[in-house]
């Protein structure tokens, strides 16, 4: 028998340009969530380590020092959507009555992957799959929208923007900027890959995030007079062929993953498109968050550019994207990304996102990508 | 006899007379050609040959990347140009492509070309890439 999912607590590091050992931020955002739940780490019944870049066993080391409880733990690793796998395990563990809590941890340090990558491709044995920086595919699918619809510049840097002032309200940001941040300074900032800038590349940086989830008597008990946020949908995919499908170096995928994932979601979750009150998408460039205005049925194909255009994605919106600034200004760590999501997810359907918070939000719906060939989303609900 | 030599086997072969052509594999059961090399063919999971790629394609989409190629190998350079190419069987391909930014237009005619990487004594190491046709 399938059991129902809530998520009981959440809890952050700080996504961080220079971060501290990844010990430390592990343990401060996994307390941070225990605490929030109101439970003690012997409380949990699993528990999910997601990261890239850490070395191996430090998942396992790093559980220690919450306590020594016999609680199974595993290492689970999808490229960007590590996190949001993470969370989607611990799911799996409630739904099927393995366990009555389970938590699931990400943290990495992306400055210190990215080291190592450019070394990698710098060195003595360059390969020819790397040859390519990522910021490459991302920027090509930007050009060919440009294109096929005459999307301008503009439009990317404002989608940019928008997810730069959305981050100023949020503490655990990486990118908190002091002013209002403008279209002509996100496309007066450095060239990376036309027709992408700075401002508009997702801020690599260290950090953690925890997200713990619980069978519904859990979540009851534990609500202490705050609403009940319930998973009600839990999807992953792998690409399928598509024509000029691209085998080598993928980081962008085949559209279609997203939009087959979705609409397994909405069919799980019994809502459609006009229902969700908020979304967080993997947006490691403004193009990424562009195309899933439409690939998720959130508007016609082609109408992207007006959304964005009529504030429609800004919080205080018809459809608020990335309320938290996104992997754009949140920060995109690796493997606790996702899990980040799901934290601003929770607390906007708890009503506790202060300056950030979508009035009214009762659906939020969060997507990442995993080097462009997995797809994992969720859809969190208010449940009084 | 050439000089050049692929940076890694399995991706391109370069011919006698100095000309690359890319393998990929080709499924008779899907009519379909890949790029690079399957091991079965993905979409009916039946054996694949390896073939030899037509040579000139389409170009889909390009980008300028403001750092230098390969990193200190090529340092000196400002940028470099990285397309997606359309194969007339179906394959695209990304490569970087030669020239610089405003030489390049989608749909244009490229060809493929040796794009020397690191060289080791008379012997210059090459990945593929695009040059406008």
């Amino acid at each position: 028998m399938k059991e129902d999912v809530y998520v009981i607590g959440v809890g952050m590091h700080p996504f961080q340009r220079i971060a501290p050992p990844l010990r430390d931020m592990a343990y401060t955002a996994g307390k941070a969530a225990l605490d929030d739940a109101g439970i003690k780490f012997k409380d949990v019944g699993a528990l999910y380590n997601g990261y890239l870049g850490a070395n191996m066993l430090e998942g396992i080391s790093f559980a220690k020092d919450f306590g020594l409880t016999n609680v199974p733990i595993t290492h689970v690793e999808n490229a960007s959507a590590t996190g949001s796998c993470a969370f989607r395990e611990a799911v799996g563990q409630i739904e099927a009555g393995r366990c009555e809590i389970a938590m699931a941890l990400g943290f990495d340090d992306m400055m210190k992957m990215g080291m190592d990558m450019m070394k990698m491709m710098s060195g003595a044995d360059p390969k020819i799959e790397n040859i390519i920086l990522p910021a490459g595919f991302f920027a090509m699918w930007a050009t060919r929208r440009m294109h096929e619809y005459g999307t301008t510049e503009e439009t990317f840097a404002k989608i940019a923007a928008k997810n730069w002032n959305h981050a100023r309200y949020n503490t655990m940001a990486q990118r908190q900027s002091a002013h209002e941040v403008t279209a002509e300074e996100v496309l007066a900032s450095r060239q990376i890959a036309y027709p992408h800038t700075s401002k508009m590349a997702c801020a690599a940086g260290g950090g953690a995030a925890c997200a713990i989830v619980a069978t519904k008597a859990i979540a009851e008990k534990l609500a202490n007079g705050r609403p009940l946020v319930k998973v009600i949908g839990s999807q992953s995919k792998s690409e399928h062929y598509t024509n000029g499908h691209i085998f080598m170096g993928a980081v962008v995928g085949p559209s279609e993953l997203t939009t087959v994932t979705t609409k397994a979601l909405y069919e799980e979750s019994g809502i459609g498109p006009d229902d969700v009150s908020l979304v967080h998408v993997h947006d490691a460039f403004p193009i990424e968050e562009l195309m899933y205005y439409e690939l998720m049925g959130l508007c016609d194909e082609g109408e992207g550019d007006r959304l964005v255009a009529e504030g429609a994605t800004s919080i205080g919106g018809r459809i608020p994207f990335s309320t938290d600034g996104g992997l754009t200004a949140r920060g995109h760590p690796g493997g606790p990304t996702g899990l980040a999501q799901i934290w601003d997810a929770t607390q906007q359907l708890r009503g506790e996102s202060g300056k950030r918070q979508v009035e009214g939000a009762t659906n939020a719906m969060v997507h990442m990508m995993g080097a462009g060939s997995i797809c994992i989303m969720h859809m969190l609900q208010r449940a009084g | 006899m050439s000089n050049k030599k692929p940076l890694e086997e399995g991706y391109f072969v370069i011919h006698e007379d100095g000309t690359p052509a890319l393998l990929g594999s080709y499924s008779k059961a899907a009519d379909q050609h890949y790029f690079p090399v399957r091991k079965q063919c993905p979409i009916t999971e039946e054996p694949v040959e390896t073939v030899e790629l037509p040579t000139e394609g389409e170009l889909y989409s390009w980008t300028y990347i403001y750092m230098p190629m390969m990193g200190a190998t090529q340092m000196g350079a400002a940028g470099h140009g990285v397309g997606q190419i359309d194969l007339p069987n179906g394959v695209r391909v990304q490569a970087s492509i030669t020239g610089e930014k405003g030489d390049w237009e989608i749909g244009m005619k490229m060809k493929l070309d040796l794009q020397p990487i690191i060289k080791k004594g008379d012997t210059e190491l090459c990945t593929f890439c695009f040059s406008p046709a």
